[in-house]
């Protein structure tokens, strides 16, 4: 079954404390400009949005590579075969979540492969706020609603809809 | 020789400013052996390279921008750094301490010290970016707020990521409590070194870097790390940790003025009958909207507020501070808390210390219901006890330094010389720096903190929460058993001499490492065991792992920065509390009647620290013992040791 990260904007403090994590777990070092989880922040609009993959179901990355670089691991999970990448960005371009993006020290795509079903982003998150949940309905649901505070900061309406 | 430690980017900066040039060089090996960081090899190099006729505010003042191994390497909670200079307001050491981003920010740039001197002939401010530093023009900066000089120096980069401390226009103008800001609203508040800046033309830093940090043992440093973490989490722990995420330090307004330490119209009391309406419950209830966090902290104090509609709205702001709410509401009789909340963000924009701010307006005001002032030394402002308008238009005026606004923003010490008569009296000070929000008259070691404190009336430097919260066991494990129930006993002066002497070394590594006083001083959970468990690992310093050599480190980082201050004319006599902290009984609430037994307890501590009684400097022998041997050159043709 594949699975997904929720992230709760109720319970994030943005401490970043993901990012050194996933740093950690994936090169050995204490780099959040290198996590595969990204948490940008707006201080000005007390806004909190953290970006990470959403495990598409048809990956418009791995559509645009050109390489064939993207692929699914023996979890089921896209993750980018460093070896393979040529750095050319499409991904990134590709991709409308901004969920992958250029690793600035190797200049490879990055993105996150769920550190085979045991990501270290959930265990380092002292708030509770990272989650991990399954691709049903249920799980798709638990996502959004866990980032509707930020809808509600930039006054978008979100409408009950298809999941 | 390569620098060999990890945890540390490895560089520092040399910025004259006066010549414009930036240097990049290597760490020094023996500043991290032997000061750990932060404000260890803070002192190092400020003892080096000013001496006793530097004048703060001249070119010749050095700062010094520092952070530690710790920060940004993902000990909770270690988002933190720190400035360091000889102060204006106080004329001896300074140094201070913000959390946030930037810290972690300035080592993933590349850089574990910014060491700044001279003055530049048009506003700057430096930039720094994975390796590379360089000083750009700061003249469209000039001027203008932190949060809008935050938002142009992104902008101009086009680079949300970036993170900077900068000064207000107080620090621009010099106001001698003026303090530099991190992140919008966290600030490294205390002791005047946003003027500092300001008389180089220094603007600020920013810093964004991708450069990151190793580990020397990766895999035993995150195990030391989680053990540590584990510590945190104890049940001992739980209510602590969990009204510091409830209420920040907000929660300390209610529980300090219970036990009638809660200082109120200007330090005159310890209890604030209205206490409640600047409380924890009413921010919580009314106008809290978020938690926030510093870098990797797990404890997560910090808060958002928004105030909608009022004389003071405001849109999402980091909310006020216990010292902050304090200041600018039970010492000024004012109950008005959206005032207290627009004082605080004014204070961050302008970039000015809340507490020193707050005190000097708590002063004002006992000078005019004294008579010692009147309208006409005011600009004609009725500063009566608890009038908002008042004191929010004193907070401009002295971020200006306009009106009456000029003399008090040279802060109590000097206004009362300048003023005359028996202003001096209410001038709630040591060392020049107006005192925080405690009393020595309802817990008698901070008495002996505010006392030794090398940057003045401050508790951050050694306050011990043991007795003032209760924490038997660690009063029993950190001392003796037969000790701890002295010890708890907050108004007994038995063994606090001891007791402010390890806090001070504890809190000098904390200081140095460079990690939060939530988890060392409340709850106190890390102790010296700490560093010996995280530091070695982290850096591969492996003399850190000896505890005996941990314990001669905070001792030596404390005599190098008192040894500053005795080069500099501090004695015994200058280790004192104000008059009405140390003979004014406590006149109401809780705590009525009490005094602290200063001298007592300073004996015993000059006993523990190595120090002359009479004098309070150091032994030859203490300083040789912890290899300070250019001290005792220094000092001893001088007459300064014993």
């Amino acid at each position: 079954m594949k699975e997904i990260l929720t992230i709760d904007l109720e319970l994030c403090t943005g401490c970043r404390n993901c990012e050194l994590a996933c740093s950690v777990a994936h090169t050995q070092s204490f780099n959040p400009k290198r996590s595969r989880i990204q948490i940008l922040k707006d201080e000005v609009r007390n806004l909190i949005v953290p970006m990470v993959c959403l495990q598409c179901e048809k990956p418009l990355c791995q559509e645009a590579c050109p390489n064939g670089a993207i692929v699914e691991n023996e979890h089921g999970i896209l993750f980018v075969k460093e070896e393979i990448c040529i750095g050319c960005m499409n991904c990134v371009t590709a991709c409308i979540y901004g969920g992958i993006a250029i690793d600035p020290q190797n200049k490879k795509a990055v993105k996150c492969d769920l550190c085979n079903g045991d990501p270290a982003c959930v265990k380092a998150c002292d708030y509770g706020a990272i989650s991990v949940a399954s691709i049903k309905p249920e799980g798709l649901h638990q996502r959004r609603k866990a980032v509707s505070p930020a809808f509600q900061t930039l006054g978008i309406q979100i409408e009950e809809g298809q999941e | 020789m390569t620098f060999p430690y990890k945890g540390y980017a490895g560089h520092y900066l040399e910025v004259d400013l006066t010549k414009g040039v930036v240097q990049k060089k290597e760490m020094e090996k023996e500043w991290a052996r032997l000061y750990l960081g932060g404000s260890g090899v803070s002192s190092k190099i400020l003892w080096e390279r000013t001496t006793a006729e530097t004048d703060p505010l001249s070119p010749d003042n050095v700062v010094v921008v520092g952070t530690g191994p710790l920060t940004g390497a993902m000990f909770s909670p270690s988002g933190r750094m720190m400035f360091a200079a000889r102060g204006p307001l106080t004329g001896v050491w300074a140094e201070s301490h913000v959390g946030g981003f930037m810290g972690p920010e300035i080592k993933y740039a590349g850089f574990d010290f910014v060491i700044m001197s001279g003055r530049s002939k048009k506003p700057v401010y430096l930039f720094l970016r994975d390796g590379k530093a360089e000083l750009l023009d700061a003249s469209h900066l000039w001027g203008q707020e932190t949060d809008t000089t935050t938002k142009m120096i992104r902008e101009d980069h086009k680079d949300p990521s970036i993170e900077t401390a900068v000064i207000g226009p107080a620090g621009e103008n010099q106001v001698l409590y003026s303090g530099i800001i991190v992140d919008f609203y966290r600030a490294a508040g205390r002791a005047g070194l946003g003027a500092v800046l300001g008389s180089k033309n220094m603007k600020g830093i920013a810093a964004s870097g991708s450069l990151g940090l190793e580990a020397y043992d990766m895999e035993k440093y995150l195990e030391a790390n989680a053990q540590e973490m584990e510590k945190l989490k104890d049940p001992l722990w739980k209510d602590s940790l969990a009204s510091l995420r409830k209420y920040g330090t907000t929660d300390l307004v209610a529980i300090i003025n219970e036990i009638g330490r809660l200082p109120t119209k200007n330090h005159w009391t310890g209890f604030y009958e209205d206490a409640d309406d600047i409380g924890p419950e009413i921010i919580a209830e009314k106008y809290r909207i978020a938690q926030e966090a510093c870098h990797g902290c797990a404890v997560g104090c910090k808060y958002i507020i928004r105030v909608k509609g009022g004389n003071y709205p405001t849109e999402p702001i980091g909310g006020p501070e216990y010292e902050t709410l304090m200041a600018f509401g039970s010492n000024c009789m004012n109950n008005d808390i959206e005032s207290i909340f627009h004082m605080g963000k004014r204070c961050d924009l302008l970039g000015l210390d809340t507490i020193s701010c707050g005190k000097t307006i708590s002063f004002a005001m006992e000078l005019y219901e004294k008579g010692i002032w009147t309208k006409e030394d005011t600009d004609g402002l009725d500063l009566t006890w608890g009038n908002v308008e008042a004191q929010v238009e004193l907070v401009e005026k002295i971020a200006k330094r306009e009106g009456v606004g000029k003399i008090l923003s040279n802060g109590v010490r000097k206004a009362a010389e300048q003023i005359g008569g028996d202003a001096w009296k209410y001038a709630i000070h040591v060392k020049g720096l107006e005192a925080s929000g405690q009393d020595p008259r309802a817990h008698q070691s901070i008495g002996l903190t505010y006392a030794t404190n090398v940057r003045g009336a401050d508790h951050l430097r050694s306050i011990s929460c043991i007795e003032e919260l209760g924490y038997p066991k660690i009063a029993g494990d950190r001392f003796s058993p037969e000790k701890a129930d002295a010890i708890l006993e907050i108004m007994s002066p038995k063994h606090k001499g001891e007791v402010v002497w390890d806090m001070e070394d504890l809190y000098a590594l904390v200081d140095s490492a460079v990690i939060c006083k939530y988890a060392t001083m409340w709850p106190p959970v890390f102790y010296y065991d700490t560093f010996v468990n995280v530091i070695p690992a982290l850096t591969g310093m492996e003399e850190w792992g000896n505890p005996k050599y941990v314990r001669l480190a905070g001792q030596r980082i404390s005599h190098l920065r008192r040894a500053f201050n005795h080069r500099l004319g501090v004695t015994r006599k200058d280790e004192n509390l104000p008059p009405r902290l140390l003979s004014e009984p406590m006149p109401t609430g809780p705590s009525k009647g009490g005094l602290p037994d200063l001298d007592e307890m300073l004996d015993e501590y000059y006993e523990f620290r190595g120090c002359d009684r009479d004098t309070g400097y150091p032994k030859e022998a203490k300083l040789k013992e912890l290899q300070l041997d250019f001290v005792v050159d220094e000092l001893k043709p001088k007459g300064l040791t014993r």
